[in-house]
């Protein structure tokens, strides 16, 4: 039951966070940028002169509000690539690169349906829109959703999908932009069939709005929140602002239409005594709802978040709340908990209803440029004096929606155990947790273990030890391991560790932490290198530790270690073993080492040491180090085959060679062109057990530059 | 002790992946595995000491194992030496 359907949202929910980051942000720059470019409201405060079109603050918020407004502009897409990031198993990158591809596609057969039966202008208003530059549907979020869900579908069935031998090109990861791009053209065409109707029916809802009175505002509230996910709030209230279907007045001896034009109307007009509240009903609900409401469901959140995850969750609550009471932005916030609990976001609905309906109760007459936050409150409130809004309902009302949203979201949370921010663990990772925090207790006398020192060490011990890890490097996401016994690794204790995903093939082990991953290896090495300084200082802390700790020792296990560093026989550029266009090399079969792709022809002795061997093709030459290392330097990938060809040797089996000496002369050009590849694997044959290699440098380097480490156990 | 003698078909000889393939197989028995080509000798699990030994295409080695499982290691080679050299 694990993939239930359940499962799924709180998966979906999880891939929400990658672009919901970027929100508070973008809300931030919208709002304020908004708010003090928009020239209604410069008008009414007179300060067009200061503020302006033409002025230099001017032109900084209106470039802010555009920063801010792409980001919201084009939701969809990013929705669509973060949720098949978030939901594709394995090789994310080409669910984000399918999941572009079939955004575009989609809304691409939309327009082209839309341009075929008569053009935009054929649609009900409201119902088309420009999607990153395309006329489409107004699908808004949902559209994305609808992509990324079925990308990532589509990506978890086939990234693996094996083509006959002549489409072999096209089969794996690649097969999956190709599969989505066709599904989402029928998808496209299918959604301008589908997509239409339920629109009209959400313009319906809105004649009925109108003629029910308190209870119709209610509704008009829960709708306009039930439909954000889909991005069809704007469909739905824009007429109620804008047209005659949110009311009709005159103002100044001028037929307004609209509820929002009604209240700007008024507001510029000196006259007027009290605001039209028949008008604001549609606006004022918001007030209470997004500067008390919503940050009361935040706090909630935060306190409900496991106690090692509070302060990661902090950040993202605070900048959303934050957001919420300045701007009114509220997606950052909702969007937290949408897909992890449904249910809440039916509660916010129908609290949001009773928000605009309180303050419909009330004649509360406050309106706004085009959400709830502080900015508009004091514009439109505030400053226009109790006397014309009733404003200081809005403060009354927002304490008790405060203390209700934090009220209703802790019990919710915790009855039903959402899997709200900071609370996505599952059971099996609980219990290794518990199993950790125990160890890190009794190991804490032991001078301060820094927190990175802790993950580090963790993550030790989930690859079977420091002894099993034969080389580290990373990517932009992913820390890429290889170790010495496969059956070793632990994949719980790694994703206790902070891992987000275990990859493990053979002895190739990637553990997947997203960009912060960096940081991490850093401090791992760190902690590495600072382990073995300690061990030969002495062995005292490691037998507390032994003591202690019992049979889980092998992490701890202090011995004593001899560091041989070799230095490149290649200039050119060195990368880890696993890179190697060859199987057998890249899994270690013939030893543990890395590659150097050579850019210049002459291969030098890596050590002090001597030749063991040159083979007669010419390609490898066998090196003992002086310490008695042997090393294979193995000049391309099958340039056995070139028959010495391509190839000079400068000296032979038995010869002394210092650190630097040419070694062998070769004819790049010729090896590039007759072999499959002139990566070169520089490996250790016959290390003994406790011997590790580590991977020194990657990326350029230089002849006799360090290159790689031998570490040896003396215990 | 089980010997037997081969006489290497593969055009290219005894290179890096069949020693690191024959290494790795000699590892799985207990028993001592040498290869004998002309006057020089190798202990097969050593991947260097038989890439050290140079063989040819068309030369003849001979393949011994000594220990207690002499008669399975001796068998296991002489396929691994037919399917792939």
């Amino acid at each position: 039951m694990k993939n239930s359907g359940f499962g799924i949202l709180q998966r979906v929910g999880r891939s929400f966070m990658l672009p919901i980051a970027i929100l508070p942000v973008a809300g931030l720059l919208l709002g304020i940028g908004g708010s003090f470019s928009n020239t209604t409201m410069l008008e009414t405060y007179g300060l067009m002169r200061f503020m302006g079109p033409g002025t230099i603050p001017n032109v900084i918020f209106t470039v802010m509000s555009k920063a801010g407004d792409i980001v919201f502009a084009n939701l969809p897409i990013l929705f669509a690539m973060g949720v098949a990031i978030g939901m594709a198993k394995k090789e994310k990158e080409v669910a984000a690169l399918a999941a572009a591809i079939a955004f575009f596609i989609m809304h691409a057969a939309i327009s082209a349906m839309i341009s075929i039966n008569g053009g935009i202008e054929t649609l009900p208003e409201g119902a088309g829109a420009d999607v990153v530059g395309i006329v489409s549907l107004q699908m808004g979020v949902f559209g994305g959703m609808l992509v990324g869900l079925g990308v990532s579908y589509l990506h978890n069935r086939f990234y693996r999908i094996e083509l006959p031998q002549v489409l072999s090109f096209f089969g794996g990861t690649r097969f999956v932009p190709i599969i989505c791009a066709l599904t989402y053209v029928i998808v496209g065409i299918l959604m301008y069939f589908i997509w239409p109707p339920v629109q009209t029916a959400i313009s319906h809802v809105g004649s009925v709005v109108l003629r029910s009175g308190y209870f119709g505002t209610w509704f008009y509230g829960l709708m306009e929140r039930a439909l954000i996910p889909f991005g069809l709030h704007h469909v739905f209230y824009i007429p109620f602002w804008q047209t005659a279907v949110g009311g009709t007045a005159e103002i100044g001896g001028r037929i307004v239409e609209g509820a929002q034009n009604i209240f700007f109307a008024e507001l510029a007009e000196p006259n007027v005594t009290r605001f039209a509240v028949s008008a604001t009903r549609f606006m004022s609900g918001k007030f209470p709802l997004m500067i008390f409401g919503l940050p009361g469901a935040a706090l909630a959140m935060y306190q409900t978040a496991l106690p090692e995850k509070k302060r990661t969750v902090s950040g993202l609550l605070l900048s959303a709340a934050l957001t919420s009471m300045l701007t009114g932005i509220t997606e950052p916030l909702e969007f937290t908990f949408l897909f992890a609990a449904p249910l809440l976001y039916a509660v916010h609905c129908v609290l949001a209803g009773a928000a605009y309906m309180l303050m419909h109760i009330f004649q509360v007459g406050v309106g706004m440029t085009f959400s709830g936050g502080l900015i508009d409150l004091f514009l439109f409130g505030v400053l226009q004096g109790n006397q014309k809004t009733g404003w200081l309902w809005i403060p009354v009302v927002g304490v008790v929606y405060f203390l209700l949203y934090y009220g209703l979201f802790s019990f919710l949370i915790r009855q039903f155990d959402f899997m709200t921010p900071g609370r996505d663990r599952n059971q099996e990772v609980k219990l290794y947790t518990r199993r950790d925090l125990e160890e890190k207790r009794a190991g804490e006398e032991q001078a301060g273990v820094s927190q990175k020192d802790e993950q580090s060490r963790l993550i030790l011990q989930g690859l079977g030890g420091r002894e099993n890890l034969s080389d580290l490097d990373c990517c932009a996401t992913r820390l890429r391991c290889t170790v010495v016994d496969p059956a070793k690794v632990d994949e719980g204790a790694l994703k206790a560790a902070g891992a987000s995903g275990v990859i493990q093939k053979g002895p190739g082990v990637q553990i997947i932490y997203g960009p912060r991953v960096t940081v991490i290896k850093s401090a791992l090495d760190a902690y590495m290198e600072h382990e073995s300084g300690s061990l030969e200082s002495g062995a005292a802390t490691g037998k507390t530790s032994l003591a202690e700790n019992g049979a889980d020792n092998e992490s701890h296990t202090k011995k004593k270690r001899k560091t041989i560093v070799i230095g490149s026989p290649m200039t050119g550029t060195a990368a880890a073993l696993s890179e190697a266009p060859d199987e057998g090399f890249a899994q270690g079969l013939m030893g543990q080492g890395a590659v150097i792709t050579p850019e210049d022809a002459i291969v030098r002795a890596p050590a002090d040491g001597s030749i063991s061997f040159v083979f007669p093709a010419k390609h490898a030459i066998g090196f003992t180090t002086k310490e008695g290392l042997s090393m294979l330097i193995h000049v391309g990938i099958d340039t056995v085959k070139l028959g010495g060809n391509g190839f000079k040797v400068m000296v032979q089996e038995g010869d002394r060679v210092k650190k630097g000496d040419s070694l062998l002369r070769v004819n790049l050009d010729f090896v590039a062109k007759h072999a499959p590849s002139l990566v070169s694997p520089v490996l250790f044959t016959e290390l003994s057990e406790g011997q590790r290699v580590r991977l020194l440098k990657e990326g350029p380097i230089q002849a006799g530059e360090a290159f790689l480490a031998v570490e040896t156990e003396e215990s | 002790m089980k010997e037997f003698r081969y006489t290497i078909t593969d055009k290219i000889g005894i290179h890096a992946r069949p020693a690191g393939e024959l290494a790795k197989l000699s590892k799985e028995f207990q028993s001592e595995v040498k290869i004998r080509a002309g006057k020089k000798e190798a202990e097969a699990r050593r991947l260097m000491a038989v890439m050290a030994l140079g063989i040819r295409n068309g030369q003849e080695i001979v393949v011994t194992a000594e220990g207690p499982d002499e008669a399975e290691a001796s068998e296991r080679l002489e396929e691994f030496f037919r399917k792939n050299l």
